[in-house]
């Protein structure tokens, strides 16, 4: 039928709609649960699924040699996430096994007791549980062997991030000589690094059974020996942390960690927004941006130009405004911006925009045009860099060429002796423009929340990979 | 590990008898198309409204009706001539889940004219259709004129 081989026009709204609603998430999530289910009648599935919204609450699995502080970690999330009040707070899976009506365990002695086939069935009762399924779980050294891995696999149970925990064979199994448990609630505390305040808690503390040097390392080959087939099945989710740092520490970056969502294939076009004072390398960015994801560049300054040298009609406009040197009024800006970022190659393909918006009023009218960015960059640079950056730019007006007296100086003294500056780049110009610049800075980085600020005082290739890892990688959701 | 093979085969068959990957285009299309606030709740709705249709037998409700038969043919008939192809008339009727994969129709030589084909959806089974043929309908037709890049999306 021929009106569907037509260029289709598609409205910017809807791919607006789909990357703020995450609209490609919840349906991959859907369709994998369908297919790990298989339930007879999909749809009643489908409206449970729905409704249980439990999308993005924490899947996590924390594995580790033992003494590396696996279960420290998880008591530590537990305090942390209460006390920050997170709407979506960790339940950990806990200590003891006994009859099905108890909380699950995972604790390494008593696991070794069971088959691995009770255990993953335990398991999977467990995490069926409401409250599991609402505020998300942690696994903390299960799977133990390849056999448990592949059992909770087909299960449907997949972690959304897996942590592991390393640390050299020596340091583990001097820690684990310092290990003493609280016979009545079963914390674990430790003689050098986590010792009680209390004192009634210090008399309680027994010493475990299997905590001799030959135990450790018993264990520890045991450990190894099976780690090393369970990695594999983890690998695009896997973190290895090294645990031989203070519990702290690790336990920050495990969290850092699992706060950020993997890359999905959710299809993508990146409207980037450069913002930045002058000489920040915007337009360079933009332009390295343009050529790699074949993004349309769009620099508003320039737009302009172009619109005057075409003699469009909105070049009749601009005209006047150029030459008497006066700035050219939003509305005609606003036109001619819309006029370019409407059309088919720029909603297709993506753009990049720089030199624009200047301050929040002008944010604001791009806002309700419809052509939202959805990566904002603020590049920031001290002044000196700026005005060494700026002021010692020259043009050779024989041959054309552009030089810069430090970075890229002019080979010969013949040259050097002709060379011209524009006067656009006298200092006082430049102190000018980036005060002008910094005035609105700061309303312009509350418009855009999502916003990443980066240091544009290195080498363009550096800050250009910090972009695109900006672009790239989903956003980091901010910590209520 | 269990071969891989004989699991995915599954699932696939899976997908292929319920017809889920029909549903999951109209259900990403629709989502686009209306942009509702609050995403979930809409598809729950939707959801609800397929399951208690499938359970009660009665026709979901559509975006096409008898009406939009008109305007199928004239999509077909591009030059204008009043009459389509046999072979456009079977796409027509495929699209339109009125004939199986497997089903021959006789072609007697002449060319399908309007009447013929109002005639010829109208006496098929088009009010009774079971939901997975309608949701294969809208999927194809209707969203694949406007929302064509949606199906991108999934695959």
């Amino acid at each position: 039928m021929d009106a569907t081989t037509a260029p289709h026009h598609i409205p910017p709204e809807m791919p607006q709609y789909g990357e703020t609603y995450h609209v490609f998430e919840l349906m991959q999530n859907m369709l994998e649960q369908l297919l790990i289910h298989q339930p007879k009648d999909p749809i009643p599935f489908m409206i449970k699924h729905l409704q249980q919204d439990n999308d993005n609450v924490p899947k996590i699995v924390i594995l580790g040699p033992p003494a590396s502080g696996k279960t420290t970690i998880v008591s530590l999330w537990m305090k942390k996430t209460e006390s920050f009040g997170f709407l979506m707070t960790q339940d950990v899976v806990g200590r003891s096994i006994s009859s099905r009506a108890f909380k699950v365990f995972y604790h390494h002695e008593v696991s070794e007791k069971l088959s691995s086939a009770l255990l993953v069935s335990l398991i999977q009762e467990r995490l069926k549980e409401e409250d599991c399924v609402r505020r998300g779980w942690i696994l903390d050294g299960i799977p133990e062997t390849r056999e448990q891995a592949l059992m909770i696999q087909t299960l449907g149970i997949t972690p959304r991030h897996v942590i592991v925990l390393s640390a050299p064979d020596t340091v583990l199994i001097e820690r684990n000589l310092g290990k003493r448990i609280d016979p009545q609630t079963r914390e674990i505390y430790h003689t050098t690094f986590d010792w009680p305040s209390e004192s009634e808690i210090q008399n309680r503390l027994i010493v475990p059974g299997d905590i001799s040097e030959m135990e450790t390392a018993r264990k520890l080959l045991e450990y190894h020996r099976n780690i090393i087939r369970i990695l594999p099945a983890y690998l695009k989710i896997l973190k290895v942390i090294n645990a031989d740092q203070p519990c702290v520490d690790v336990f920050y970056q495990a969290l850092t960690y699992v706060q950020t969502s993997h890359r999905s294939n959710a299809p993508f076009t990146p409207r980037v927004l450069l913002c930045g004072p002058v000489g920040s390398g915007k337009s360079l960015q933009a332009a390295l941006l343009a050529q790699k994801y074949s993004l349309v560049n769009v620099h508003c300054g320039q737009l302009l130009k172009e619109a005057v040298a075409d003699e469009s009609k909105f070049g009749e406009l601009i005209k006047p405004y150029f030459q008497k040197e006066m700035a050219v009024p939003d509305s005609i800006i606003m036109k001619v911006l819309s006029h370019r970022l409407s059309q088919q190659d720029s909603i297709q393909k993506g753009w990049v925009l720089h030199g624009f918006p200047r301050d929040v009023d002008q944010a604001h009218m791009l806002n309700s045009l419809g052509f939202q960015p959805n990566r904002v960059f603020f590049l920031n640079v001290p002044l000196d860099s700026v005005i060494e950056r700026l002021t010692l730019r020259r043009i050779d007006p024989v041959t054309g060429e552009r030089y810069h007296l430090m970075y890229k100086p002019p080979p010969t003294v013949e040259i050097q002796a002709r060379l011209l500056q524009n006067p656009r780049d006298a200092e006082e110009q430049v102190r000018l423009k980036t005060e002008l610049f910094y005035r609105s800075c700061s309303e312009l980085e509350g418009l855009y929340a999502h916003a990443i600020a980066l240091n544009a005082d290195q080498d363009p290739y550096t800050v250009f990979e910090h972009i695109e890892s900006g672009i790239v990688n989903p956003l980091p959701k901010k910590v209520p | 590990m269990q071969a891989g093979g004989s699991r995915e085969l599954e699932a696939r068959n899976y997908l292929e008898k319920h017809r889920i990957m029909e549903l999951v285009n109209y259900l990403t299309s629709t989502l686009l198309f209306f942009r509702p606030e609050k995403p979930r709740e809409y598809l729950i709705s939707i959801l609800e409204r397929l399951r208690i249709a499938k359970v009660t037998g009665v026709a979901f409700p559509f975006f096409m009706d008898h009406s939009n038969i008109v305007s199928m043919f004239e999509m077909m008939d591009t030059s204008h001539k009043g009459t389509i192809s046999f072979v456009q008339y079977r796409e027509g009727l495929k699209t339109l889940g009125l004939l199986d994969e497997d089903e021959v129709l006789q072609d007697d030589g002449h060319v399908i004219t309007l009447e013929k084909f109002r005639s010829e959806v109208k006496h098929s089974e088009f009010p009774n259709q079971t939901q997975e043929s309608i949701i294969n309908m809208h999927s194809t037709l209707i969203f694949k004129k406007n929302l064509f890049a949606v199906f991108d999306y999934l695959q």
